[in-house]
């Protein structure tokens, strides 16, 4: 028998808190009979506060030690787990940023209720997927993340670009979650349970006969997951999706739905890896080495900063692949992974909103436009660098010591395994080369000069923003043990956790198949 | 038993066809149609697994998943009437204006 879910657990309290003002922003914005200017400044204002309230709630609950520490699995279907507490952190640090951004992206466009209502919607999303441990819980999860941004994608309806990303972004993403259903009906149907936990805990001990299914759900688990991640063979429809959107809104798909893809990932994926056998890994690390090398690639040739951010942010999933492709080997493994996630929740926003200051105040995205913005725009143009150079992984900043701690376990598993030092070197290699992208667009911002060298008002809500980036790459560059040893706690520890999940009773759901029967 | 194995044979059938339209046809509804007739599939055999197991949960997610469905359906076909209206056709294959 199930217990009740706990009403005073995170995912709960933040549902209650984001899901009602959420809802009732609409609800306001229908009420009023007057249409003022000031509206999207009132709603920003509303769903800034409503974050600030859940991630305060969160961190609060964090440092007083009340939730539990990471758990792999849990017989509920969400649980109140350092795990979830973590990304849930990192999300909402991008919707905060992402809101309270559009307080000026924003400014003077259409439905502004709706467009905060929806990234509050989807904010929940985000942050269930982190704490659920229930297939069923993720499933709904996961499309309460991802339905919302479908319509902001394609937000500005006037906009061609705008409606073709969300388009081409719709088809795969529906694509993703019918591929999700498929697998877990698979799942349910060789394990008999929707618990993450117990389902894996069958897996392990499946028939040999029932093996192949039991892979090609992994596999189709994989691939569901890996259209968010924008892991290589999935990645078709990213740049064109982060780059037509608005430009806010590829800073939430960038840094936020891939981030929550990964918490899913690592949820099911790594876990059934450990379940099912560990040949998984050798086809992870491949798909890592493909990611960042075809994501830095790509960058090299673009004219457009959004599609430069876009492929570099495909490159930082192939980083963050090589902890999750090491993580049976070594135990720093996924707490790189997961520095390196809340790194990049940051850099990547940071990147982008930068992109949408530049948007507003110059209405453009390429490169030409980015010509003497050290004069004309300083405080963007600085936070720029900072984050590219922080995506780059150069010393003083923050994007260096999760790489140094992802390519440290590469080298550290070599004598277990003989491709990770190689994939640490791979590794290397891409920082390097990506840094030739960042350093380009540095070029264009310090070294070349515009037509016009004036000075640009520069939008006073993306600069806080903007300046709230800079203290936390540079802060964390300097200071990283405090979100190092939060990224550790963080860490399921994978090898109690598979054994007391297969002192559960599963497999009772063997018999289903024609060829269980006989277990 | 063998009543079970045409509902996964039926399933996989179903897949096979979504596949196909996704890959063959350029039409945006068509498209929608056929990633709605895998996710079928799936809900498909979710309940003929369920029926043979001692719980429900299959049908469970089988219910959520079709709620889920028709939210998409409805965002989809949202999408697609503001594509017919900038364009004044459907057709994937003209959207192409963003390359690199």
């Amino acid at each position: 028998m199930k217990k009740m879910v706990d009403l005073l657990s995170s995912p709960i309290l933040v549902t209650i808190i984001l899901g009602s003002v959420g809802l009732a922003i609409p609800a306001i914005d229908a009420g009023r009979r007057e249409k003022g200017r000031d509206r999207n400044r009132l709603y920003s204002a509303i769903a800034f506060g409503a974050l600030i309230v859940a991630i305060g709630i969160i961190i609060f609950r964090v440092l007083t030690g009340e939730v539990l520490p990471a758990v792999a699995f849990s017989q509920e279907v969400v649980v109140d787990d350092m795990f979830g507490s973590f990304f849930a952190i990192a999300l909402l640090i991008v919707s905060i940023m992402v809101t309270a951004s559009s307080w000026n992206y924003y400014k003077g466009r259409s439905n502004p209720a709706a467009y905060y209502s929806l990234i509050l919607l989807s904010s929940i999303g985000m942050v269930v997927i982190a704490y659920s441990t229930d297939l069923v819980m993720l499933l709904v999860a996961w499309e309460l993340m991802s339905l919302p941004t479908y319509a902001l994608a394609g937000f500005s309806k006037r906009d061609p670009i705008s409606n073709e990303a969300a388009i081409k972004y719709f088809m795969f993403g529906a694509l993703s979650s019918a591929i999700i259903v498929l697998a877990i009906g698979l799942v349910y149907g060789i394990t008999g349970t929707t618990n993450i936990g117990d389902s894996i805990s069958a897996l392990a001990n499946l028939d040999a006969s029932l093996m192949p299914i039991g892979l090609l759900a992994v596999a189709l688990f994989i691939a569901g997951f890996g259209f968010k991640m924008g892991l290589v063979p999935f990645h078709m429809w990213l740049p064109d999706a982060y780059e037509g959107s608005p430009t806010t809104i590829g800073a939430l798909l960038a840094a936020g739905t891939k981030k929550a893809g990964f918490a899913a990932a690592i949820r099911v994926i790594v876990l059934g890896m450990f379940a099912l056998n560990l040949d998984w890994t050798l086809a992870l690390a491949v798909v890592a080495v493909f990611t960042m090398t075809l994501g830095n690639l790509a960058a090299l040739v673009q004219r457009s900063v959004p599609r430069i951010l876009a492929y570099s942010s495909i490159a930082q999933a192939g980083y963050i692949m090589i902890g999750i492709a090491l993580a049976p080997y070594s135990d720093q493994a996924l707490s790189g992974s997961l520095f390196h996630i809340m790194n990049h929740a940051v850099m990547k926003s940071a990147g982008f909103i930068a992109a949408a200051a530049v948007a507003t105040a110059l209405a453009g995205y390429s490169l030409q436009n980015y010509r003497g913005l050290g004069r004309r725009m300083p405080i963007t143009a600085i936070a720029l660098s900072i984050s590219l150079l922080a995506l780059a992984g150069v010393p003083p900043l923050n994007g260096f010591w999760s790489k140094l701690v992802l390519f440290g376990a590469g080298i550290n598993s070599g004598p277990i395994v003989e491709w990770g030092p190689w994939l640490a070197i791979a590794g290397v290699l891409n920082s390097a080369l990506s840094l030739g992208y960042y350093a380009w667009i540095m070029r264009k911002m310090y070294m070349e000069d515009a037509p016009d060298m004036r000075r640009v008002k520069e939008p006073r809500a993306i600069v806080a923003v903007l300046i709230f980036a800079i203290v936390f790459m540079v802060g964390f560059g300097i200071w990283y043990t405090p979100l190092l040893n939060f990224a550790s706690s963080a860490v399921p520890d994978l090898t109690s956790n598979i054994t007391q999940a297969s002192t559960i009773t599963g497999g009772e759901g063997l018999r289903a198949l024609p060829g269980g029967s006989g277990s | 038993m063998s009543e079970l194995l045409d509902f996964v044979i039926l399933s996989m059938v179903l897949v096979a066809v979504g596949i196909y339209g996704l890959v063959v046809k350029r039409n945006a509804i068509r498209m929608l149609f056929s990633i709605e007739i895998i996710a079928n599939a799936a809900n498909l055999l979710l309940v003929a697994f369920s029926r043979g197991l001692p719980n429900a949960q299959g049908q469970v997610v089988a219910l959520f998943s079709i709620a889920i469905a028709a939210a998409e359906v409805a965002v989809g076909l949202g999408l697609i009437i503001v594509a017919y209206r900038l364009y004044k056709e459907i057709d994937v294959a003209e959207l192409r204006s963003m390359r690199g």
